[in-house]
């Protein structure tokens, strides 16, 4: 049995470990002590990372769609056929774009940018999840610039105050939970703000109860306790601190509890202090908001700086902030520069030989409205996108789809060109964790079939389209990154045996720029409840998760018990509708209704209608494009 | 028999144990990590460590373990068993390991026996090294399973400094010391005194962790564990599954079928009785649904009476595995302390 050290595919902590490779094939997966974030622990979903790629439903060969049917051909007739159609398409004067992904590498992000911007010359370039995390990054750059995460899991093991903004942290990220665990256990004061009674929750000293969409309004709280009660750190406000006054201005008049008071001093008496935060759920994504007014809280109590005291976003997908480091988004260039910054436009020039296209692009979901040609690389917008299967219905009517991908996910399933690439397993690569991280990936086995690891199939292509290719190895690809973004210069130099090296910058010294938005204002609810979808990922429609014969059961068997989906209230909430567990209900908004079985769950909170993220689609005509909506619920 | 065997003598023997076939052993891996893999060489072998967190059982019980080929032959299924019967030898594993895997195979033998896990078990040869220095988070003494073993090795070693001693315990151990006769001596009176003084200083050096399996027992046993209790420690789990995936007792598994070149292979695959999927039924009813029943399962199966009569031992060798992979805090030591203790982080 070889051990490969590896970095771990599921969500964004960093965890590393060992692919057991036997004979060929993947068998198993061994922890690693030496392993700077995992340190011999693993979640239930690393253990059983190499289930997906040896169990799952690979591709295996290029396929092209010739009369409705998917009919094998040589990778070099298939990807010659695709740089043909796309060149018509653009010389029609079509639109196109490209979708990278939170779950494939920096190196393949970066190639799938430079193929849309240098070979494509569109901006159309974005992946699913960009959309749920990019106001989230936008709300920390208001306040710290450039500088986001400084801080790693291993800091909040040792902080005195934790504040978590919860959406059930337990599942979602457990080795970050791990590290909220181990600072509780050695007494640190842990504060939740949410509306379920979660299992962090329930080892909180504090909970700061909310509704969904306001979790904003306690943040606003929190700061303005901290400046009631004087609890700010006048030195590092006086030193690096911006905006000060009008903070002071903006919150006069906020609500504050005794509860707020409490958490406030709490933080601000804190020599180490984490603050964690989720993308939220909320009506014109209350994200990028929340980021900025947590990051204030953060800057004014001193945190933002302090050597272990920080502020770190929860991200679902491995590489999510490698995606956004490479620039897949229409509006940013690689290292997450606004379009319009020259110098970054200049390196990028330099490097790939063409003038690049100066306009924003299409995000996800308006490429898949409007392009007439869509490369996906190993993205699955039916399944990650907020809009559910009506990107299904939206791929289907693109007139020339290229999907770049290890498995048969939806989206592979509808391309006319299907290109096998290599699952993580399978491939050298790297990928950004949520601190910042960059890890390497290792090929513990070859990829099944003709299936070729992601970055080569990417630069075949670009060199169709007369872009300079010159890589042998996935390690050239990283190399033209730290010169394209210079933080990922170093990468490669890494003394870390796993290969790891922090590229989160710390905001130290430079200005903070305080602020808190307006709050929205929200129209009067017409309703007896709130519906909220709840969550911004389903692991359960994840390759990883879906192919895995572990980690596919709960999941597979909530969809066979409940195939037209459910909503959850709690018990209170359902008696005083007269609604019944398992029993539809009938739910109404300005939107619409609809009627789908109840389920009672004992950790909400009275007034809240969850829909599980996963079930999004069966409640479309009641939360329209929004994420919480006033509802009526009543006996169907 | 009890021999002596001079340290320049372990890579000759090694190099004559390779030649029977495959021998795993601790080596230092890419990362640094010391993981118990297939030896190439036996310069390899890495004799001062820590013993490794992925514990050896996965060369008995692997992680992914194929055991039936199944192929459609016009309209009949062909069934064909599959077997690794490969010759193994198990170098420098420690103690509390070669009781997990006599404990493993005190399981799988019991009958209905399990074929494919004998003939891999029946086909290992086990020389452990005794701990001269126990692991900081070991706890074999508290389960009679380290640091040095009195019986159940096919071969001990002890390292005397420039030699080791050399203790056959079973007719493979025999059949392993007669691969290379040459290096063995009989061992002196010395020698063997020397070793007992290891032993005792041995158990004199152990580090916090404690375990009192017998007061926890009878509280489990009898039902004297309040719900509660149960319920606030399962609060501290996060449903990792690593405490059973790095256990070298726990063997719990489920099966699937793996389509291969128009083939299907059954596999039996670790499972955790941890994970809320473990227990589903197709119905979608779950018997232990929440998170303290399976760790009240998990618990219940490890030190209660029931099971200490059939195997006489609790279901836990002391290699402190747990403490450092959980997720959480609800390790073996942990959680055995709140239930005699009947507190849970108070």
């Amino acid at each position: 049995m070889v051990p490969v050290p590896t970095a771990c595919p599921f969500c964004a902590c960093g965890c590393g470990f060992y692919l057991l490779a036997n004979q060929g094939g993947l068998v198993g997966v061994a922890p690693s002590e030496t392993h700077p974030v995992s340190l011999g622990r693993l979640c239930a979903r690393g253990w059983s990372a190499h289930e997906a790629p040896l169990w799952g439903n690979r591709l295996r060969q290029p396929l092209v769609n010739r009369n409705g049917k998917l009919e094998s051909a040589s990778w070099v007739e298939t990807l010659d056929h695709v740089a043909g159609r796309l060149k018509e398409i653009i010389d029609a004067g079509k639109p196109v774009g490209v979708l990278g992904s939170a779950r494939a590498t920096n190196e393949e992000n970066y190639l799938a940018g430079k193929l849309a911007r240098a070979g494509l010359q569109t901006n159309n370039l974005d992946f699913s999840y960009q959309s749920i995390c990019g106001p989230l990054f936008t709300g920390l750059e208001e306040v710290g610039g450039e500088a986001t995460a400084a801080i790693s899991l291993n800091d909040i093991e040792s902080s005195q105050t934790i504040l978590l903004i919860e959406g059930d942290l337990a599942t979602t990220h457990s080795r970050a939970a791990s590290a909220v665990m181990a600072a509780v256990e050695k007494g640190a004061h842990l504060i939740t703000i949410g509306y379920t009674r979660t299992q962090m929750s329930r080892l909180a000293s504090l909970l700061l109860p909310t509704t969904p969409g306001k979790e904003g309004e306690v943040v606003d709280g929190l700061l303005a306790s901290v400046l009631n009660l004087g609890l700010e750190d006048r030195a590092a406000v006086d030193a690096r601190c911006e905006g000060y006054d009008a903070l002071r201005r903006n919150l006069e008049g906020v609500e504050i509890t005794a509860e707020m008071r409490q958490a406030a001093e709490w933080i601000a008496r804190a020599t180490r202090a984490t603050f964690l935060m989720p993308p939220l759920s909320g009506e014109r994504n209350p994200s990028r908001r929340v980021a900025a007014a947590l990051a204030t809280l953060a800057a004014i109590t001193g945190h933002l700086g302090r050597p272990g005291s920080g502020l770190l976003p929860l991200l679902a997908r491995s590489n999510v902030r490698g995606a956004c480091d490479m620039g897949v988004a229409p509006d940013r260039l690689p290292g997450y520069r606004p379009l319009d910054d020259q110098e970054a436009q200049q390196r990028l020039q330099d490097l790939w030989g063409k003038k690049l296209p100066s306009t924003p692009g299409l995000d996800a979901e308006g490429m898949l409205q409007s392009v007439s040609a869509l490369i996906v690389l190993a993205d699955d917008p039916p399944s990650d996108l907020p809009m559910g299967h009506r990107a299904m219905a939206a791929l289907e009517k693109i007139e020339y789809l290229v999907t770049l991908d290890a498995f048969l996910t939806p989206t592979a399933l509808t391309a006319d060109v299907v290109l096998p690439i290599a699952s993580f397993a399978e491939t050298e690569g790297t990928v950004t964790s949520m601190e910042g991280r960059v890890q390497r990936l290792h090929a513990a086995v070859d990829p099944p079939g003709e299936a070729r690891p992601g970055w080569q199939v990417l630069a075949d292509l670009c060199a169709r389209f007369e872009l300079p290719t010159a890589y042998h190895a996935a390690s050239d690809v990283l190399s033209e990154v730290g010169r394209a973004v210079p933080k990922y210069a170093r990468v490669g130099q890494s003394e870390d045996k796993w290969g790891g090296i922090g590229t989160a910058k710390a905001p130290n010294g430079g200005k903070l720029r305080l602020f808190v938005a307006e709050a929205p204002r929200q129209a009067p609810a017409e309703g007896t409840h709130l519906l909220v979808r709840d969550g911004t990922f389903d692991w359960g429609r994840d390759p990883l998760v879906s192919f895995s014969p572990t980690l596919c059961r709960d999941y597979q068997s909530q969809r066979k018990l409940f195939p037209n989906g459910f909503v959850e209230m709690c018990k209170q909430d359902a008696d005083g509708v007269g609604a019944h567990p398992g029993r539809p209900v009938k739910l109404t908004s300005v939107h619409g209704n609809a009627v789908v079985p109840l389920r009672v769950r004992p950790d909400l909170q009275p007034g809240v209608v969850f829909v599980p993220y996963a079930f999004r689609d069966y409640l479309v005509n009641v939360l329209g494009t929004e994420s919480v909506t006033a509802v009526k619920v009543e006996q169907a | 028999m009890v021999y002596t065997l001079a340290r320049e003598g372990t890579t000759q023997w090694l190099d004559k144990l390779l030649e029977a076939g495959e021998v795993i052993a601790p080596v230092r891996g890419p990362c640094g990590d010391v993981i118990f893999s297939a030896l190439r060489s036996p310069t390899q072998v890495v004799w001062d460590f820590e013993n490794p967190l992925p514990a050896p059982k996965q060369y008995v019980l692997p992680q992914t373990d194929p055991l039936v080929k199944i192929k459609l032959n016009g309209q009949r299924h062909e069934v064909e068993p599959l077997y690794d019967d490969a010759p193994r030898t198990l170098f420098n594993v420690r103690s509390c390991d070669v009781k997990g895997i006599a404990f493993l195979t005190r399981m799988h033998e019991a009958e209905p026996a399990d074929a494919s896990y004998l003939r891999r078990a029946r086909n290992l040869t086990i020389i452990s090294l005794a701990c001269t220095t126990p692991c900081p988070a070991g706890f074999c003494t508290c389960t009679d399973s380290g640091p040095f073993l009195s019986a159940g090795y096919d071969v001990q070693l002890t390292d005397l400094g420039g030699t080791f001693l050399v203790e056959v315990g079973s007719e493979k151990g025999e059949a392993a010391i007669a691969k290379a006769p040459d290096l063995f001596r009989r061992a002196s009176e010395d020698a063997v005194t020397q070793r007992k003084g290891l032993e005792a200083v041995a158990k004199t050096r152990f580090g916090p962790e404690t375990c009192h399996f017998g007061s926890a027992m009878r509280r489990v046993s009898t039902g004297r564990v309040q719900d509660a209790l149960w319920e606030k420690m399962g609060e501290w789990c996060l449903e990792c599954g690593g405490c059973n995936m790095v256990c070298p007792t726990c063997y719990c598994f489920s099966v699937k079928d793996l389509r291969q070149n128009g083939t299907w292979v059954r596999c039996r695959m670790w499972d955790s009785c941890q994970y809320t999927a473990f227990t589903l039924e197709a119905s979608g009813h779950n018997p232990r649904a929440n998170r303290k029943e399976r760790i009240k399962r998990r618990f219940f199966h490890k030190v209660s009476a029931q099971y200490y009569t059939r195997d006489s031992t609790v279901g836990c060798v002391g290699c402190g595995r747990c403490v450092k992979t959980c997720l959480g805090s609800t390790h073996m030591p942990a959680v055995v302390a709140a239930i005699r203790k009947g507190k849970w982080h108070e």
